[in-house]
Formats: C-alpha cells, sequence, structure tokens
C-alpha cells in the first residue's frame, strides 16, 4: 500500500460536502469539474518527440500535468547460467554453432543419456536454422525480468520516496506481469535488449499521477522502434542502420509496418509481429466513493475515496475465432483484455483523523469521563450510562450524518472490488475506450 | 572519433554543415523550463530540496530558484545523474545568478520565491546557453518583470594548440562533438548590449583568441534576443487574435519597444 499524501487544505466541512455529492445515487455522481464517473479528463498527446531516443511520448492532461517518457534501448549479453538444465543445452549449443568442428567431435562421442537429448534439441534447432523460418524459434524465446529498467523522477520528491518507489514498483509490474512483453527482447540466444523506460513528470504532481505516467508508458513504448536485425541466428547481432527499416516494438495489425517487419526474417521482432498484434499494458485508477465508481479522480475526488485502486490491463491478442469478426469491419474488432494486477492504494482521506463529537471531546470542554468508568459499575453499564448522558458519542461512530465529515474505515469491500475491475474490464468500458484513444495518437 | 577540423578552415563549413557564425534553428538540445510562483518561501523544504537559490534586488526581492533535471536519456548513451551532481549544481547557481541580475524581483515580496524548474529532455551542446536562454523565455512568458532578456551563446575556436594560432577561426554555437574537441565559452549577455553577465569557460584557451570568441558569442546572443523576441511577439499576437487579451492595450505596450 502506498499513500498519495498530499497536503489539501480543505475543510471537514468541504471534504463532506465532496463526498456526499459523489455518492448521490439518483442521478449519479457530481464531480467538481462536471465528468461523467467513467469520463477521463482531455488529454492532449505526442509521440517521437525526441529523436535521440528509441521511442517516446508525452501526455498533457487538461489540469496542467505533463509527463514525458524516453525509452532507450542497448543490446546486452544474456548470461547462460551453467546451473539450468535448459540454459546448459543452448550454453552448449553456443559452442557448437561458434566452432563447428568441436560439434561434429562431440557428436561422434558416445553419448550419455543426458547428453543425449540434449543432441536431439540441437539437432532440431539445425534443421529449424536451416529452414530459415523465423517464427520456428517462437517457443525458445524467453524473458527475464532483469531485462527491463524503469525509473520515476517527480519534482521536488527525493529518488527514493515511497511514492516514486511505489509508482515504479506498480508501473513494473503491470509491465512484467504477462511475460510476454521481455519475450520482445529477446535477440538470440546470447544477446538481448536491454530497455532503459525513463518517465519524468514534468509539473509538480497535482494529482496522483499514476494513471498519466502508465498512459505516458504506454504510448511511448507503442512508438518504440529497434533496429532491424541483420545479422542470423546466434551470431553477433548486426543490424541495419536504417532507422526507416526500423520495426516498432509492438507492431500494428493493420498497417504497413506490421507486414514489412513479417517480411524480415529476423527471429524476435518478426515472431512477436507474425502474432496478432498486442497492446503495452495501461493502469487505470478507480475509486470508490459509496456505491458509485468513479474514474481517473482528481486530487480532490481522492480526498473523499472509501478506496481507491490501480488495475492495470493488458490487451492480448485479439481472439479471431468468432464468426461475427468477418461481417464487423476491422476498425471495430473486439478487444481481448485481460486483468495483470490489481493494487489497492491509500487515499488521503484515510489519513485525516475521523471527527470527536464535542461533548467527549476535552478541547472543546466536553467531559471525557463518560468514557472511563469510575465506580465499580460493570463496563457495560458504564457504557451505557455514557451513551445515555452523550447520545452524540454513539452516534458518530455508528452512522454517517450529513454534512459531517467522516473518514473512511475499514478496508475496500470484495464486491466493490470486484464490481471496479469488472467496470475497467467490461466491453466498451473505459479501458477500452482509453485504448482506442491512444490508438489515434500519430506515431511519428 | 576526432574531429577533423582541417575541413573548417578550407570550405568554412562544419560538421552538421553550418559556416562558422550561424546559429543552430533546431538543434538537437531540448529543454523545457516550467515557472511556479512567487510563493511564500519555504525554509524546510529549500534546505531539503537541491535548487540554488539566488536572492534579486540585494535581497529585497524574491528570491530565484533554479533546479535543472538531465532526463537520463537525453545523451546518446543513457545516463544517470544524481541530483548532487557537481556540474549541475554549478550550472543551477550561474543561471540563479544570472537571471536574479534581470529580474526586477522588487515587484514581490522578499520572502517570496519563484521556481525555475529546467528539465533536459535532449543534450546536444551548448546546454547551460540553451538552459539560460529557455529560463529567460519562460520567465517572460510567466509575466516575471525583467529589464530584458538575459540570453546566452556559446562560441569556441578551431584550433587548440599555439602553432595554428593565426589560422584559427572562432566559432559560433557549438554541437557536443566541437564541444568535447575545442576550446569553447558560454557568454550571457543582458539582451542586445554587450554588458556580460555570465562567462563560463572549463577548457584551456589561448588567451590572445579569448577576445574573439567574447566577441562571436556577443554577437551570438544578439541573434538569440531577437530569436526570442520574436517568439515572444508571435505568441502576443496569437493571444490577441485569440482574444486573450484586449487589442487596444496590447498594441500600445508593443509599439513602445
Amino acid at each position: 500500500m502506498s499513500s498519495t499524501s498530499q497536503h489539501l487544505l480543505l475543510s471537514p466541512a468541504e471534504l463532506a460536502y465532496l463526498h456526499g455529492s459523489l455518492s448521490l445515487t439518483t442521478p449519479g455522481p457530481i464531480r467538481p469539474d462536471g465528468r461523467a464517473p467513467a469520463q477521463f479528463r482531455p488529454l492532449t498527446a505526442e509521440t517521437g518527440i525526441l529523436p535521440g531516443t528509441n521511442g517516446s511520448a508525452r501526455i498533457c492532461f487538461a489540469d496542467g500535468t505533463e509527463a514525458v517518457v524516453g525509452v532507450k534501448a542497448e543490446v546486452e549479453k544474456t548470461p547462460v547460467s551453467p546451473y539450468e538444465f535448459v540454459a546448459s543445452t543452448e550454453g552448449r549449443k553456443d559452442h557448437s554453432t561458434s566452432i563447428p568442428q568441436k560439434k561434429k567431435g562431440r557428436k561422434s562421442k558416445k553419448p550419455t543419456e543426458d547428453e543425449e537429448t540434449t543432441m536431439d534439441v540441437d539437432d532440431e534447432d539445425d534443421d529449424e536454422e536451416e529452414a530459415g523460418d523465423g517464427s520456428a524459434a517462437v517457443e525458445k524465446v524467453r524473458g527475464s525480468p532483469d531485462w527491463v529498467e524503469l525509473s520515476v523522477e517527480i519534482p521536488g520528491l527525493r529518488d527514493d520516496d515511497s511514492g516514486t518507489v511505489f509508482l515504479t514498483s506498480m508501473l513494473t509490474e503491470a509491465l512484467l506481469a504477462d511475460g510476454e512483453f521481455v519475450k520482445k527482447l529477446w535477440i538470440n540466444r546470447r544477446f538481448h535488449w536491454k530497455l532503459y523506460l525513463d518517465i519524468i513528470l514534468i509539473s509538480p504532481p497535482l494529482s496522483y499521477p499514476l494513471p498519466l505516467l502508465s498512459l505516458t508508458t504506454h504510448l511511448a513504448l507503442l512508438a518504440t522502434r529497434l533496429p532491424r536485425l541483420k545479422s542470423e541466428a546466434d551470431e553477433d547481432p548486426m543490424f541495419d542502420d536504417d532507422w526507416a527499416a526500423a520495426t516498432f516494438l509492438y507492431p500494428r495489425q493493420d498497417t504497413s509496418s506490421g507486414k514489412a517487419s513479417n517480411k524480415s526474417k529476423q527471429s524476435s521482432a518478426a515472431a512477436a509481429a507474425a502474432a496478432p498484434a498486442s497492446r503495452p499494458p495501461i493502469t487505470l485508477l478507480v475509486m470508490a466513493v459509496g456505491d458509485n465508481i468513479i474514474f481517473d479522480p482528481s486530487k480532490e475526488e481522492l480526498a473523499v475515496a472509501d478506496s481507491a485502486v490501480a488495475v492495470s490491463v493488458a490487451e492480448g491478442p485479439s481472439s479471431e475465432s468468432e464468426p461475427e469478426s468477418d461481417s464487423i469491419p476491422a476498425t471495430t474488432t473486439k478487444r481481448n483484455l485481460h486483468l495483470l494486477s490489481v493494487r489497492t492504494i491509500d487515499p488521503p482521506s484515510r489519513l485525516t483523523p475521523p471527527g470527536v463529537p464535542n461533548s467527549v471531546n476535552a478541547s472543546a470542554w466536553g467531559t471525557m469521563t463518560a468514557a472511563t468508568p469510575t465506580t465499580t459499575t460493570t463496563p457495560a453499564s458504564a457504557n451505557e450510562g455514557g451513551a445515555a448522558k452523550h447520545p452524540d458519542a454513539r452516534v458518530t461512530e455508528t452512522e454517517d450524518v450529513v454534512g459531517v465529515w467522516k473518514a473512511p474505515r475499514g478496508g475496500a469491500k470484495f464486491a466493490m472490488l470486484g464490481a471496479m475491475v469488472a467496470k475497467v474490464l467490461e466491453r466498451g468500458g473505459v479501458a477500452e475506450e482509453v485504448l482506442d484513444g491512444l490508438e489515434g495518437v500519430d506515431l511519428g | 572519433m576526432p574531429l577533423d577540423t582541417s575541413t573548417y578552415n578550407l570550405a568554412l563549413l562544419r560538421v552538421d554543415g553550418r559556416r562558422w557564425n550561424e546559429l543552430r534553428q533546431q538543434g538537437n538540445t531540448k529543454i523545457q523550463c516550467i515557472i511556479t510562483g512567487p510563493n511564500e518561501r519555504d525554509a524546510s523544504k529549500n534546505t531539503s530540496s537541491s535548487a540554488s537559490t539566488a536572492p534579486t534586488a540585494g535581497g529585497a526581492g524574491a528570491t530565484l530558484a533554479v533546479s535543472i533535471m538531465i532526463a537520463p536519456f537525453a545523451t546518446v548513451d543513457r545516463k544517470r545523474r544524481g541530483r548532487n551532481d557537481k556540474r549541475v549544481q554549478e550550472m543551477q547557481t550561474t543561471i540563479a545568478c544570472g537571471l536574479a541580475a534581470a529580474v526586477q524581483g522588487q515587484a514581490y515580496g522578499p520572502r517570496s520565491t519563484i521556481h525555475i524548474a529546467l528539465n533536459v529532455l535532449s543534450q546536444d551542446g551548448s546546454l547551460l546557453a540553451g538552459l539560460i536562454n529557455a529560463a529567460s523565455l519562460a520567465l517572460v512568458d510567466a509575466g516575471v518583470p525583467m529589464t530584458d532578456y538575459l540570453v546566452a551563446c556559446t562560441a569556441g575556436s578551431t584550433s587548440s594548440y599555439a602553432a595554428a594560432d593565426e589560422a584559427a577561426d572562432p566559432l559560433l554555437d557549438l554541437n557536443t562533438q566541437e564541444e568535447q574537441e575545442l576550446p569553447f565559452l558560454t557568454l550571457a549577455t543582458l539582451g542586445a548590449t554587450d554588458k556580460v553577465v555570465a562567462m563560463v569557460c572549463e577548457s584551456r584557451v589561448q588567451l590572445t583568441r579569448l577576445e574573439g570568441m567574447m566577441a562571436t558569442a556577443a554577437d551570438g546572443c544578439k541573434a538569440a534576443r531577437d530569436f526570442l523576441d520574436g517568439v515572444v511577439r508571435d505568441k502576443g499576437e496569437l493571444m490577441v487574435q485569440e482574444g486573450a487579451i484586449g487589442r487596444g492595450e496590447v498594441v500600445s505596450s508593443m509599439d513602445l519597444d
């Protein structure tokens, strides 16, 4: 759990008013900025702003918060672990490909049972490589969480501030959750791309920046391109100098770039391109007030949230088995959203102390004696007596009084959590709307 | 790869195709500047943050707090800089002190602070000059009263050894590759005047060449001032067209200039 602790100068009366208007059920919640409950703040976005990066994006929310993400990629050597079985076979494979004579010599040796299996694997590999079919190597594509490094920079906060660290780990978690992302960074058995994602919040954090940072990262990853691989198989990687020939990390299905990368017979990116287009994850901030579910809360709204949840979703390969997909035009293909992670976030409302009625508040000349039995009566009767003397005391502990701010207690209800996640994932829901919106951004 | 400056003398063309006295209109250095404030000075925050501060108007005016953030992806090779990088801190101080000379801080109370947050997104030479120009432009855009633009420019010299003294040419507005090879200085002047506000030179340079370099840089500053002024005027015209400001007041004040 992390807290979105920000100093908000709202009086208890203002908090109560906000909470009251957000928890209205009959006309729906009334938000301070007049948005619908599932409506995002309007945003402007652009990509490819930095020529020196592999991919970059900038998103500016209407409230003035702005973030820039730059993605840089480096080629790194994959360490081969001698202990891991799969890794060890591949390690030997490396030797055999680099020095063919050695391999033949090994083959002539009488193999042990263990060796035999590895040799079988080797032979299969060779066949595949001779066929020159890039997609055949799909099963061998592996990935490691170490291949991605993500950093978040928020002005005015230290790097090791708990809020920054939590944001970093939440965004990293969404990226690494399904393990598909790191597979895109696979070059060959010996080399991989190391991807550095640097997220910078340009403006001071006016609201909890999670959705902004997540959307900007999403866009930057969509715009990320890696140089086209020229070398084959397990050679030292050689890349095409022509940036125009570089392939997108997330190739698009219906554009010509996707087809171009299909044709190129390099293993990693082509394998990804051959698979139906998937999209990088997005993390949405959802909060609940009463029975209302509200998306993309502003700072003021978050201050009165009963519970807040960060939901990460990703789009997997779209299901094309459905017969309807033929009749529906390509623009309205159904998205195959899947849930990656759910994290609860401590809204600042949890940090505000609950109100104390004047009758028991010592600083307001109330008496504290009612709560502490001084005579020899049983505690129960003492409490009864206290309640009889000060009816306010019990009321504030149990009921909501209109116009009086009461900080939420206890965790989020399970039913509410489920409802929030369902609302994110539903067809035509917020996640789809956001993904559609970001898809419209021109990837320069 | 060492930079071959021999071609510089002959063709007078540089690696990026410019002549010796040409500014880059669209360099690869990209800087964003955000001005916040003036706010009430927060004593506790000032000590914890790494921003450099400088008081304006001899302590009677607002304080300028400059913080520079260089993005890890700004350079060709990704490089993370700590917040307390001495180089960055020195640049912060230079900018804060330089701007303090131009900003009319007495318009605000002595207990107020103007925060200048500079984000370097892409870096290709003339970093300090770019930062000063960006901060200056942002301050004008924010409506902070200033005597004139504080503009800066770099100038270098083509040869770094004494024997080629006669053949040495001054260069204006160096890019990264040139900065690494050649002696250069950053000069900040107050608007189009030749009043030098700040000068930073970190490389060894022949004293005889210094004057030529400074003169070149001052010319560059003039050009930069005109460019910034043009940008501000365009913005002003746009605002008038959009109706953000009344026509009469603006036109009269712009004619006064």
